[in-house]
């Protein structure tokens, strides 16, 4: 009697979840199995204890994705719209200079915190422009995202390189400006806390403004937004504006974390956005998915990829890893489509 | 007397619960042009494609030559002898000639390589069978219109068919390409092929069918020979006996004219002109293709006019989005809900609310609280019943989706709205609540302009019909005072009817 | 339903696969009975000739020490890469750490957190920002340029009777002390001559490739050419190749630095004349180990802040001897 009940009530909780809130969920459990083998799989410390639980361990795996993590945030509206954007590691290489640069070889007659303020400025509103340079070919010209972002990965990654002669601007650790900003940007606790605030913040524009409605919509089909009054095109230059803000975000956080500004890096980091999307669930088809999936998307590789270093696995193997997570993590989406 | 090479017998066919084909039979002859005749949406099509292996049959019995046959897909009916010409001719424009022919062509026997001479030698007998004189290299988009069904026929002939089925053939062809057309099939005729030929065009059907069958709601309601039979007997066969009774009073013209079109014309559209007052419904009649979503994409600002104007309320239309014209309170409902309406993986109320949103948010956040009010109220209006609001729209019924986007049209408060065949595909309930909602909000003073295949429909709730045929208006009906053989005749016939005469 | 496990157990499944792979390379060859130590390699790039060298060397070294379980990771010249492995080998607590970093910048920083966490830090051939190790084992950069500069200029003058050519730079990846000591020494050199002229200088980031294309274009722009001096002999090489391609070769001498064994290393290229001359870039491994292992072994063994392995030229005259006498195979 009582177990039937009880199962009766866990039937009307999980009806009452909408589809989205059910494939979270799900991906939630799988990145809990995933937490708990890796823990069980980890080596002891030499007092003892688990390498993997280590509260520093689990920060660092934090701090490990959160470059990425943010990048994907932004590559999550542009699937959404059934688009797609290759440019944002060249964006991160692009913001990562421009900032080493004025920081370095600028010499400006200003405090500290104003020379900062505008190097940082200066790189998110280079980056937010290529996004928004690609968008408006995008929504205006209606020339495939793929083909653009393609052409604005080679040629925003050649500005960078020209910028700095191809070479890296290092940041020192001195007491000049440069070494100040990379003091103060490049702690675990600001760089998880950027993501953290990021992610909260578009993940709120996604779930609850008319914007983020109009992001869905339009990728779930796109005549059918623009027979029903919504402004297509302004929607995707806003998606491809963003995308690269947040790039240049990641970028300004990669130059003080690692010191350097680098118009050579960044390379693959899309693809890896799109795989923690793509594994979050959101369907590169357009209209279906959530931020929260994608952060889950996003822990997933990183717990993974965690738990195969901790077993000093060769780092190809990981690759391998990755690319079967994928794999599954979209037959296991297209299998649920069905059931709706 | 010649024998019967194709016959059919109770066969059904249904289409996400709504029936396109119920106990139909049919019966053809070895060296006869049979005609397969009906309104939009009679099932005509659909009995084609199930002979043609296009769309599988739910239950029924088929036997070519005598034997019992079950076709299940395109290659059965190849092997059978049989072969359809689309109405949308399904050739590979960037291929060539033989190229066409060539694919799934069970008869052209060449493993691996292909030589383009091998290809050559196959197609041209059957080329110059229908009487088409380019080479077989030629790429087929580069041929005309009626070029390429030739082509399409060629391919027919080059299966080895005995059994042609065409779907409105001449919809697109001009005077000496239809000519062409005829002369091939009085050919054919003698050859012993037989052929199906779908059509509303009575003119033709009485020059070169040997018999025809007509087709109501699905079912097969009568056959006879073509000498046995005139035009306005087969008008009224496809029309049907029964009559409603009106459901509303036609409304006399006296509100203002909301809406007027002058001499519009755009890519399909050719001198349109007509009014719209408060309060009236205004149906539009018209075969598929004579430009009835045109007149709303006109409305709507997606085509261009290039010439004529769009007055509203006495102003000048300056229309040049769909955006627009929601701020000037017109409101549409697109022909295909799926297509061009519903966004399938969202939600219900997220489907009504999506043209309103800015109203129903405060500084860019949504108000779901609001939002889920102002989608109830339009659901409850429409009886639109459903256990979860929060369910993906993909799941509903047609009837239920096809209410979503009324609320969505409802939502706005408009003054205007356009509806494309709102009634298409959906159940009877759902039906009778769609009109109910209409006589409501004309009652309240909007205008309506109902595009419609089904004319007992228009006749039943319009104040006037107007009556398209290839772009322009044939007609405008008082809807009291005409009836279905008069819509038809105008849809069907040319202005001057020699048929008539 | 039938869909639903299938899809549990592919999952189980790549969890199982993940599982295996883990435990496999955890029980790689540990002898049993003594004590091993745990030395940890973080190595900026497998790709690279000289570190493939480098790797193998250690491997050899402390797999005939008997006493210590090596573990190599390979960053592939990525930074973030390389960081996150470091933090890694961090928490697994190694006895030793030994990082050949990728970069200067990027590195500085987590090696310090090493320090902090009292792991002694080895820092192999490129240096730092900051002295975040327990000792820096290189070669000097400084002095292979130096050298470069001086055989240069013995050439010139050999061929003109007076200090005077063209010069082609090819430089590695900018920003990376090898190469900018490489170019810092030679210029020392050169630059008292006024007449030696470094005509070009393009980068080629280490890589044969990229090198025989940046030389193409170079030869293009440059009539005269008279030396080609490469910051490593892939470059040397692949300079060499680009000359070839346009029947210039024989116009110019290539000189080259590392100086590897073997069939495809520099020593073999100066004994078959396609390089004039090269220096052996000592892998700097036999001192590594050497001091890795006391450090090891040792308690109270305090290490110099530094160590310096000396370079050596390679010409045609010392080539065969020294080809016979390396040990190591790239």
């Amino acid at each position: 009697m009582r177990s039937s009940s009880s199962s009766t009530a866990r039937q009307s909780f999980w009806k009452k979840l909408t589809g989205q809130q059910r494939d979270v969920t799900k991906s939630l459990g799988a990145l809990i199995a995933i937490f708990i083998f890796a823990s069980l799989l980890s080596p002891a410390a030499s007092d003892g204890s688990n390498i993997f639980l280590q509260w520093g361990n689990l920060t660092d795996i934090l701090r490990q994705v959160s470059i990425v993590g943010i990048i994907s945030l932004g590559m999550n509206f542009v699937i959404l719209t059934a688009g797609i954007d290759l440019s944002v590691g060249s964006i991160l290489a692009l913001s990562s200079t421009v900032v080493a640069l004025l920081l370095t070889r600028w010499q400006p007659e200003m405090g500290y915190a104003a020379q900062i303020s505008i190097a940082i400025g200066a790189a998110l509103l280079i980056s937010t422009a290529s996004g928004a340079l690609s968008g408006t070919i995008i929504a205006i010209f209606d020339v495939q995202p793929f083909v653009v972002t393609l052409a604005g990965m080679i040629g925003i990654r050649g500005l960078a390189k020209w910028l700095s002669s191809n070479a890296n601007v290092d940041v020192g650790f001195g007491q000049d400006v440069a070494s100040l900003f990379a003091a103060i940007f490049r702690g675990k606790p600001m760089i998880i806390g950027f993501y953290v605030v990021l992610a909260a913040i578009f993940s709120v524009l996604l779930g609850r403004t008319v914007f983020g409605r109009y992001v869905r919509a339009v990728g779930d089909n796109e005549r059918a937004s623009l027979y029903a009054g919504l402004p297509v095109r302004s929607v995707k230059l806003w998606v491809y504006s963003l995308s690269g803000l947040l790039a240049g975000f990641a970028g300004v956080l990669y130059a003080a974390e690692n010191h350097q500004g680098n118009p050579n890096s960044g390379v693959g980091y899309e693809l890896d956005a799109i795989a923690a999307v793509v594994i979050g669930g959101t369907q590169l088809s357009g209209g279906k998915g959530t931020i929260a999936g994608t952060i889950i998307g996003t822990l997933m590789i990183g717990v993974l990829t965690n738990m195969l270093r901790l077993n000093n696995v060769d780092s190809n193997v990981e690759m391998i890893v990755k690319g079967a997570i994928i794999l599954f993590a979209v037959a296991v989406q297209k299998q649920g489509k069905d059931v709706r | 007397m010649p024998e019967t090479i194709l016959e059919m017998r109770g066969v059904e066919k249904r289409f996400d619960g709504v029936r396109a084909v119920h106990e139909a039979s049919f019966s053809l002859a070895a060296g006869e042009v049979h005609a397969l005749m009906g309104e939009n949406g009679a099932g005509k099509s659909t009995l084609a494609k199930i002979v043609a292996g296009a769309v599988s049959a739910d239950s029924g019995d088929i036997f070519v030559d005598g034997s019992p046959v079950t076709i299940r897909g395109p290659r059965d009916a190849q092997r059978l002898g049989i072969a359809m010409i689309y109405q949308e001719l399904d050739l590979f424009p960037h291929l060539s000639v033989a190229e066409n022919l060539v694919t799934g062509n069970d008869k052209f026997k060449e493993h691996g390589f292909v030589r383009p001479r091998d290809m050559d030698r196959f197609a041209e007998p059957v080329l110059r069978q229908v009487g088409l004189t380019c080479s077989p290299r030629s790429e087929v988009r580069s041929l005309s219109t009626g070029e390429k069904q030739l082509v399409s026929i060629a391919h027919a002939l080059s299966m080895q068919a005995r059994i042609i089925l065409m779907d409105e053939p001449t919809s697109s062809l001009f005077d000496d390409a239809a000519e062409r057309l005829f002369q091939v099939i009085a050919g054919l005729k003698q050859q012993g092929v037989a052929i199906v030929y779908v059509s509303h065009k009575m003119d033709e059907i009485f020059r070169i069918c040997n018999r025809v069958t007509v087709m109501r709601d699905g079912e097969t309601v009568g056959m006879r020979g073509i000498r046995e039979v005139s035009p306005p007997d087969l008008i009224r066969m496809m029309i049907g006996h029964e009559w409603k009774p009106r459901e509303r009073e036609p409304v006399a013209p006296s509100g203002e004219v909301v809406l007027s079109f002058a001499g519009v014309t755009t890519g399909k559209l050719r001198d349109v002109s007509f009014e719209l007052r408060q309060g009236e419904v205004v149906g539009v009649a018209g075969l598929l293709g004579s430009g009835r979503s045109e007149i709303g994409r006109a409305l709507m600002g997606l085509d261009r006019c290039k010439r004529g104007k769009v007055w509203l309320r006495g102003r000048l239309s300056t229309i040049k989005s769909v955006a627009d014209a929601f701020k000037m309170r017109i409101r549409w409902l697109p022909e295909d809900r799926k297509l061009d309406g519903l966004m399938m993986r969202m939600s219900i109320v997220e489907n009504a609310t999506i043209s309103d949103l800015k109203r129903l948010s405060s500084m860019g956040f949504v108000d779901r609280l609001r939002e889920r009010e102002g989608a109830l109220s339009c659901f409850q209006t429409l009886s639109l019943k459903s256990n979860s609001v929060t369910r993906a729209v993909g799941t509903l019924s047609g009837g239920n989706q096809q209410k979503v986007l009324l609320s969505r049209c409802l939502l706005g408060k408009p003054a205007i709205l356009f509806l494309d065949d709102p009634t298409r595909g959906i159940d009877v309930g759902a039906k009778e609540d769609i009109y109910q909602i209409i006589g409501q909000l004309a009652a309240q003073g909007v205008g309506i302009i109902f595009v419609s295949s089904e004319l007992p429909e228009l006749l039943r709730f319009c104040d006037r019909i107007l009556v398209m045929r290839e772009g322009s208006i044939a007609a405008d009906l008082d809807a009291g005072l005409t009836s279905q053989e008069e819509v038809l005749t105008c849809a069907t016939q040319p202005p001057v009817s020699e048929a008539h005469a | 339903m039938r869909n639903q496990s299938a899809m549990r157990f592919l999952f189980l499944a790549l969890l199982a696969g993940a599982a295996i792979s883990c435990n496999r390379s955890n029980s790689a060859s540990t002898p049993e009975g003594k004590h091993q130590f745990f030395v940890a390699f973080s190595q900026a790039n497998n790709a690279e000739p000289y570190r493939a060298a480098q790797n193998d060397l250690m491997t050899k070294l402390f797999a005939a020490a008997g006493d210590v379980k090596l573990v190599i990771a390979d960053a592939q010249q990525d930074n973030s890469k390389q960081v996150a492995q470091v933090e890694t080998f961090i928490r697994q607590r190694p006895d030793l750490l030994i990082v050949a970093p990728n970069e200067r910048a990027a590195l500085t920083a987590v090696m310090g957190e090493a320090m902090e966490q009292k792991i002694p830090v080895i820092c192999l051939e490129r240096d730092i920002l900051q002295p975040n190790y327990t000792t820096l084992v290189r070669s000097d950069n400084v002095e292979i340029g130096r050298m470069a500069g001086n055989f240069i200029r013995d050439y010139l003058v050999a061929k003109y009777k007076q200090p005077k050519g063209n010069v082609v730079e090819i430089q590695g990846l900018l920003g990376v002390e090898a190469a900018i000591n490489r170019h810092k020494g030679a210029a020392e050199v050169l630059q008292e001559y006024p007449d030696i002229k470094i005509v070009a200088d393009p980068v080629a980031d280490w890589i044969q490739a990229r090198a025989k294309d940046r030389m193409t274009e170079v030869l293009r722009a440059q009539p005269s050419i008279d030396v080609v001096y490469a910051h490593n002999d892939p470059m040397a090489v692949g300079a060499y190749l680009a000359a070839k391609e346009l029947g210039r070769e024989r116009e110019m001498i290539f000189v080259g630095v590392d100086g590897l064994g073997g069939p495809a290393g520099g020593i073999k290229k100066v004994q078959d004349r396609i390089l004039a001359a090269t220096f052996v870039y000592p892998l700097c491994v036999d001192k590594t180990v050497e001091i890795a292992l006391k450090i090891l072994r040792d308690p109270t063994f305090h290490p110099d802040k530094e160590y310096t392995v000396a370079p050596q030229l390679v010409t045609p005259s010392n080539a065969a001897q020294l080809y016979q006498q390396s040990t190591v195979t790239p």
